[in-house]
């Protein structure tokens, strides 16, 4: 070789290295909130694979406890970028001007095991066998314009039922109240409903997704001016975030990798999500709790103006809300379903 | 003897001015209200401005508005009268168990040996903490909210009690002793309304802890109900909302205050 070539070569490599990251982000340092649920192994696949390394984003893990500080924690600044459900506090900051909708993260889908519908053991026993039996129960909630709240007046509207709703602040004291019989049903997701059903606690009487068949349970969001100002870092973001999430479709739902594959997935997913439990303890859980997560993080917009919709029809959010308010659609793929 | 033998004073080598007074809190009813309009009109000024943004802040005459709807649409009483009934009862019941037991803590040793050490293990347990157990002792209704409120108005009532007691004049106890008076008497006649003082000035701080309880005894299952309403608002991030029940309770409070006050007044009219 001589020293010509040689220096071709080294100009080429440097080159193709030059493609690989992105020259608008390269290593910059961004905060992403999470909630330790398999919903955001997006975030988490993503980070350990080095997603979003390849992305040229130095990607700080925040965990929260809840959705609603993380939401505050958005609108302050404080993190950059995160997942959560549609709520009305959701659409109440994003009509301040403070955060933004840019896509879909955990949906229902018909075909796969998704949220289910509890009824309590005492309240299944006095005949809460189905659904449509749910005219004058007690329905738990974490607070008013949740996304409990939601699904269950959704589901009562169906039935033509009328429902009494408890707000009860956290996941914890539902189940407590659950199990106590102090209120009659619930909606959760899977890896909390059937352990619950399990134990005989309470008893699944039906699938939200009967009721919500592509219901977007939860969304990507950021700040207003993130959306708007940081269209490269964001972009980039919405990139590394969405190989994670091919990754765990495929390994969890389309099962491309086999068992084997599975259990990879499982010992990622468990450093973040049941981590105080041993593996095999943890592991059932995770696998419980598989739920589609948006392809591209695609965004369902049939679901979220219903949900917009409801939160004004309860008056739990402004009239004059729009879409465009909630919604930045320019980075990802919008599906009408 | 002075060189003027017609005035009086020439026997007084020098006149010496009051030197009483002071240390007595004066009442001057406006200043009060005039912090508190000053406070918001700079808060309007600020965000009216923009220089405080609505994510900071809401519009204090957008909470006006708020309030204002509250009350037309009526709500504003379904909220209360709940939230009133929960506070009566169950500041009530803790401040009226709470006064007897310091009483009795006050008054014998044995009783003092024992509940003392008691009263101290669970005078910072975070009642909010015990909510969900509340939930299974008493039920999701109102049975645990008053609970909730009356076991936080309980224990710094005791202590506020059974301290007043220990501080009454140990010189008038004796003399009621040296005139003869009965144990009963004493209590009745000097004991009693020599720790009114500390009791009353103990009750502020009981019933402003009620009142902070009340919010976290209606987190859980109230349907409706100021604290509900602000967990609620919060939840929603609706800070016109949030700040307008927030007033509401300062309301309360001051109100509440204010009662303390004429009834100090009232019951300890011996003093001046």
């Amino acid at each position: 070789m001589n020293r010509r070539k040689a220096i071709t070569l080294i100009g080429g490599a440097a080159a193709t290295a030059g493609l690989a990251t992105p020259a608008l982000s390269q290593n910059r340092k961004i905060t992403v909130g999470a909630l330790r649920f398999t919903s955001h192994s997006g975030s988490f696949i993503a980070f350990e694979r080095g997603y979003f390394a390849d992305a040229g984003l130095d990607v700080e893990l925040k965990f929260f406890q809840a959705a609603q500080p993380m939401a505050i924690a958005i609108a302050s600044g404080s993190i950059d970028y995160a997942v959560t459900a549609v709520s009305g506090g959701l659409i109440s900051l994003a009509q301040k001007g403070a955060v933004k909708v840019i896509g879909g993260a955990l949906s229902e889908e018909p075909g796969i095991d998704g949220q289910k519908i509890l009824a309590s053991d005492a309240a299944y026993k006095a005949g809460l066998t189905s659904p449509k039996k749910l005219d004058g129960k007690i329905f738990g909630m974490s607070t008013a314009g949740s996304s409990f709240h939601y699904m269950g007046s959704k589901i009562a509207t169906a039935e033509g039922a009328s429902m009494k709703f408890k707000a009860l602040q956290k996941v914890g004291a539902i189940i407590g109240a659950l199990k106590s019989g102090q209120i009659d049903a619930w909606s959760i997701v899977p890896h909390i409903a059937k352990p619950l059903a399990k134990s005989g606690a309470a008893h699944i009487i039906g699938n939200v997704s009967d009721y919500l068949p592509n219901y977007q349970i939860t969304t990507v969001f950021t700040s207003a001016r993130n959306a708007a100002e940081q269209k490269g870092m964001t972009g980039d973001f919405l990139g590394g975030f969405s190989k994670g999430v091919a990754d765990y479709n495929a390994a969890m739902i389309a099962r491309t990798g086999g068992k084997d594959g599975v259990d990879d997935m499982v010992r990622l997913i468990h450093k973040y999500v049941y981590a105080d439990r041993p593996l095999e303890k943890a592991a059932p859980s995770i696998i419980n709790g598989t739920m589609r997560l948006n392809e591209g993080a695609a965004l369902n917009l049939t679901s979220i103006e219903d949900q917009l919709k409801w939160f004004q029809s309860e008056t739990l959010v402004d009239a004059d809300v729009t879409m465009d308010t909630l919604v930045d659609t320019s980075y990802v793929k919008t599906i009408r379903a | 003897m002075g060189p003027d033998p017609d005035t009086e004073e020439t026997d007084i080598a020098r006149q010496v001015a009051f030197r009483g007074g002071g240390f007595a809190p004066t009442p001057y009813r406006w200043i009060g209200l005039a912090v508190f309009v000053v406070l918001v009109g700079l808060a309007e000024i600020g965000t009216q401005s923009g220089f405080i943004s609505p994510l900071t802040l809401p519009k204090p005459s957008d909470v006006l508005l708020t309030f204002a709807e509250l009350y037309d649409s009526g709500l504003l009483w379904t909220h209360l009268a709940p939230s009133l009934t929960r506070l009566a009862v169950g500041a009530a019941l803790g401040a009226t168990l709470g006064i007897g037991l310091g009483v009795l803590i006050g008054l014998f040793s044995y009783i003092r040996a024992g509940m003392v050490p008691l009263v101290a293990a669970i005078f910072p347990i975070p009642k909010i903490a015990l909510l969900p157990l509340f939930v299974i002792w008493f039920g999701i209704d109102e049975a645990s909210k008053y609970a909730l409120i009356a076991f936080g108005t309980f224990t710094p009532t005791v202590v506020a009690t059974y301290g007043a007691v220990d501080n009454v004049d140990r010189t008038l106890i004796r003399m009621g002793q040296s005139f003869g008076m009965s144990w009963k008497s004493i209590v009745r006649k000097i004991i009693l309304p020599g720790a009114m003082p500390g009791i009353l000035s103990g009750l502020r701080i009981s019933l402003a802890i009620a009142i902070i309880l009340l919010v976290a005894a209606e987190m859980l299952g109230a349907e409706h109900g100021i604290g509900a309403y602000i967990l609620e608002a919060g939840a929603l991030y609706n800070l016109e909302r949030l700040f307008a029940g927030v007033v509401i309770l300062s309301l309360l409070g001051v109100l509440l205050s204010t009662a303390i006050g004429a009834i100090e007044r009232y019951v300890l009219r011996w003093r001046t």
